[in-house]
């Protein structure tokens, strides 16, 4: 696995430990990593507009 | 004699005498009310919920003698138009219906939202999410927290505060509650509650000649298929296989043996075997799709149809629904609500609007076969209403019926001669289809009048009329073409849904959904450019007085015969979502298929040629919908979102304060 280095500052990697830690994750990576991937989702979720079209397609309000 | 009662009462006899009568009491009281519910002793508030009931139409068809229930129901008692929503589109009626509030407090402005951070648009009622931790193992993608399927509609249901106060409530089938608000009471999900697929439906055709069917097919897939020695094998498709590694989609095979002199087809499906004959309907067919080995599976039912098996081999499969003996979503409530009804009545669909109004747009079924489906719907939903009228002892029983909107929708056509989609030769054959099905409601009312009595309060109720919808209008484009819309590539115009193409540096104002329009607000929306204050005031003043003059150059009509304001017409605390103007438009416009998804084509107007030919998301006060009562209203313009309030106070509930309506008794 290819991995690359992010700069956070100082204030926000201090809250990134003390959450990683107090979430039970076992490393800041893994809250980070688990942290993007979510609102990725989010993001792809959101973005899902042929899914929404399909649904009003569905509904038979569009053609 | 106060003695000799006195002495009766000390008897030992006398007190047998008693404890006999006092049973025998008892059994009659059961005995009575297990004769259908026919007679209660405590009191009731039934509820019937007719998707789409005109009072214009209606009112023609009382006068005509044609509806002999709804009439002898508005002579004894009450009938007013019943005020919509605004707007008056279906996800926002019925939540008006079931909070008491309007949009501002529920949080249902539109059948699609927008996000002002992204502009990402999302539907507004209803929101899935996919397990958050998932586990690799090899080929297998396990999900370790599950995911979730969440209802977006703020604020509390009615039945939800009658639970408050220990009175019993079963809530068929009512829009805008999939998944169901969580609840105690018996309630089952309708509008909104998809297929396997996740689709709000999508049927499925298999046709040796696909290439006779017009270009793109929406809401359904077809499957092009061969006949081999008489045989056809084809698979049903289910949803994605979210358990493997780059989730292939799952599939059941089945097989088709055909004898086509007698135009009889077997179709075996697994353990399952159906006979059909061409043009038959076959009974619900279970069918399961293996997803992780001897682990899970995920079950579904259809119903096939044959429509024809030679020259051209033809098949219809309805969209493959969630089992209700085993939903994979959560369908009722309890979640046992939904088998209980398997169990007493046998499979149903469970889909939000059954009705397949999409394969007959599409021409996969003609209008007598959709005709036969929506009767196959009815069916069931009448055995169901009786099931559940006779075993309704108290409390509140609410009803849906989807048959008149759906059939409305697509026979508005062959009623109205003005319309692009008149065909004078269908209209002599399904001319009177919908004045048919407002008689199937008047024999469905009939039904539910035989179990009124004095201690039954009846409300007949539907969430808004109709109109024709002659021809779309691009509002997007309008607003392109007068400034407030700025694209970054000219060129592209009309190509990309969505805003894709949209330069927000220099767009003022944009159109999403059916009836919203938003200012493109500086610290709201993310690239916003109007300031809140008197900028924006100024703008939505200009907006408001330019689109209330537009023509339809073609028929010479107003288009848009009011605009709304949201900070006036809605109250409450779920505002985040809300348009800042709703377009209202006039008897024969709505908003264009385009426009309603972000899109600006070139031209302004359209031609509706759809079958999809009356509609409702106009201006809501041209198209009420209707109420009627066996008690009279005090309150002579009732709104739906008085419903509410008035079943509570029914039963002598104080209000809740965050409900705007009132009691129409």
């Amino acid at each position: 696995m290819s991995t690359a280095k992010i700069k956070l500052d100082k204030e926000l990697l201090s809250k990134v430990k003390k959450y990683a830690d107090l979430a039970g994750y076992s490393s800041v990576e893994e809250f980070i990593t688990h942290a993007l991937e979510k609102e990725i989702a989010k993001l792809e979720e959101s973005a899902s507009e042929e899914e929404i079209k399909k649904k009003l397609q569905g509904l038979g309000y569009i053609s | 004699m106060r003695a000799k009662g006195f002495s009766f009462l000390k008897s030992k006899r006398g007190l047998w005498l008693i404890g006999g009568l006092f049973i025998l009491l008892v059994a009659l009281v059961g005995l009575w009310s297990c004769q259908g519910g026919k007679g209660s002793l405590s009191k009731r508030v039934l509820v019937i919920g007719f998707d789409g009931m005109d009072p214009k139409i209606l009112t023609r068809l009382i006068e005509e003698g044609k509806v002999p229930s709804f009439e002898k129901l508005s002579k004894t008692g009450d009938f007013l138009p019943l005020s919509s929503s605004i707007p008056p589109q279906s996800p926002v009626a019925w939540a008006n219906f079931i909070t008491g509030m309007n949009p501002g407090g529920h949080g249902i402005f539109d059948f699609i939202h927008r996000e002002p951070e992204s502009y990402f648009p999302f539907l507004s009622t209803s929101r899935t999410e996919p397990p958050k931790r998932t586990l690799k193992l090899g080929g297998w993608v396990l999900p370790i927290s599950g995911g979730k399927v969440e209802l977006l509609r703020r604020g509390r249901a009615f039945w939800q505060v009658l639970e408050d106060y220990k009175i019993p409530a079963t809530i068929f089938r009512v829009p805008s509650n999939f998944p169901p608000a969580e609840s105690k009471q018996r309630t089952i999900s309708g509008m909104g509650t998809p297929d396997v697929l996740g689709t709000y439906g999508t049927f499925s055709f298999y046709t040796e000649r696909p290439q006779e069917l017009r270009g793109d097919i929406t809401g359904g897939a077809v499957y092009p298929v061969e006949v081999k020695e008489n045989v056809v094998k084809a698979q049903l498709v289910g949803p994605k296989n979210t358990f493997k590694k780059d989730n292939p989609t799952a599939v059941v095979d089945f097989t088709v043996y055909l004898d086509p002199e007698n135009r009889v087809a077997k179709i075996v499906v697994q353990d399952e075997e159906v006979i059909l004959k061409q043009g038959e309907w076959s009974r619900w067919v279970r069918v399961k799709f293996p997803m992780l080995p001897l682990l899970a599976s995920l079950r579904g039912i259809c119903r096939f149809y044959l429509k024809e098996t030679a020259p051209v081999f033809k098949l219809y499969v309805t969209p493959i629904n969630l089992d209700p003996a085993d939903p994979a979503m959560p369908i009722s409530t309890p979640r046992g609500y939904s088998k209980e009804l398997y169990r007493h009545l046998g499979s149903y669909y469970t889909q939000g609007m059954p009705e397949d109004t999409k394969a007959l747009d599409q021409g996969v079924l003609d209008d007598g076969e959709f005709l036969q489906q929506t009767e196959i719907v009815l069916e069931e939903r009448m055995r169901m209403f009786h099931y559940e009228l006779e075993r309704f002892r108290s409390g509140l029983l609410f009803f849906y019926f989807s048959t008149l909107d759906q059939g409305t929708h697509m026979f508005w056509r062959l009623m109205d001669p003005n319309h692009p989609s008149y065909d004078p030769q269908l209209a002599a054959k399904y001319g009177n289809v919908v004045e048919k099905l407002y008689q199937k409601m008047d024999e469905a009312l009939g039904v539910a009048l035989r179990y009124v009595d004095e201690n039954t309060t009846l409300i007949v109720m539907s969430d808004h009329g109709f109109a024709p919808f002659y021809r779309g209008f691009q509002l997007n484009t309008w607003l392109k073409e007068n400034g407030y819309v700025a694209l970054i590539d000219e060129w592209r115009q009309g190509e990309t849904e969505f805003f894709m193409n949209t330069d927000w540096n220099r767009t003022r104002a944009y159109a999403l959904g059916f009836n919203g329009l938003y200012i493109n607000q500086a610290g709201r929306e993310v690239y916003g450019i109007v300031s809140p204050g008197p900028e924006k005031e100024a703008l939505l003043e200009e907006l408001v007085e330019k689109l209330t003059r537009i023509r339809d150059p073609q028929r010479g009509i107003q288009v848009i015969s009011h605009i709304y304001r949201s900070d006036e017409v809605y109250q409450g605390e779920a505002m985040k979502y809300a348009p800042d103007l709703i377009i209202g438009y006039n008897w024969g416009y709505r908003a264009s298929n385009e426009t309603a998804l972000g899109m600006f084509p070139r031209q302004l107007f359209s031609d509706n040629t759809d079958k999809w030919s009356g509609d409702h998301c106009m201006d809501y006060v041209l198209i009420p919908g209707i109420i009627l009562s066996n008690k009279k209203m005090k309150y002579r313009q009732p709104a739906l979102f008085d419903l509410a309030p008035t079943i509570l106070t029914e039963f002598g509930i104080p209000l809740p304060k965050e409900m705007v309506g009132r009691s129409i008794f």
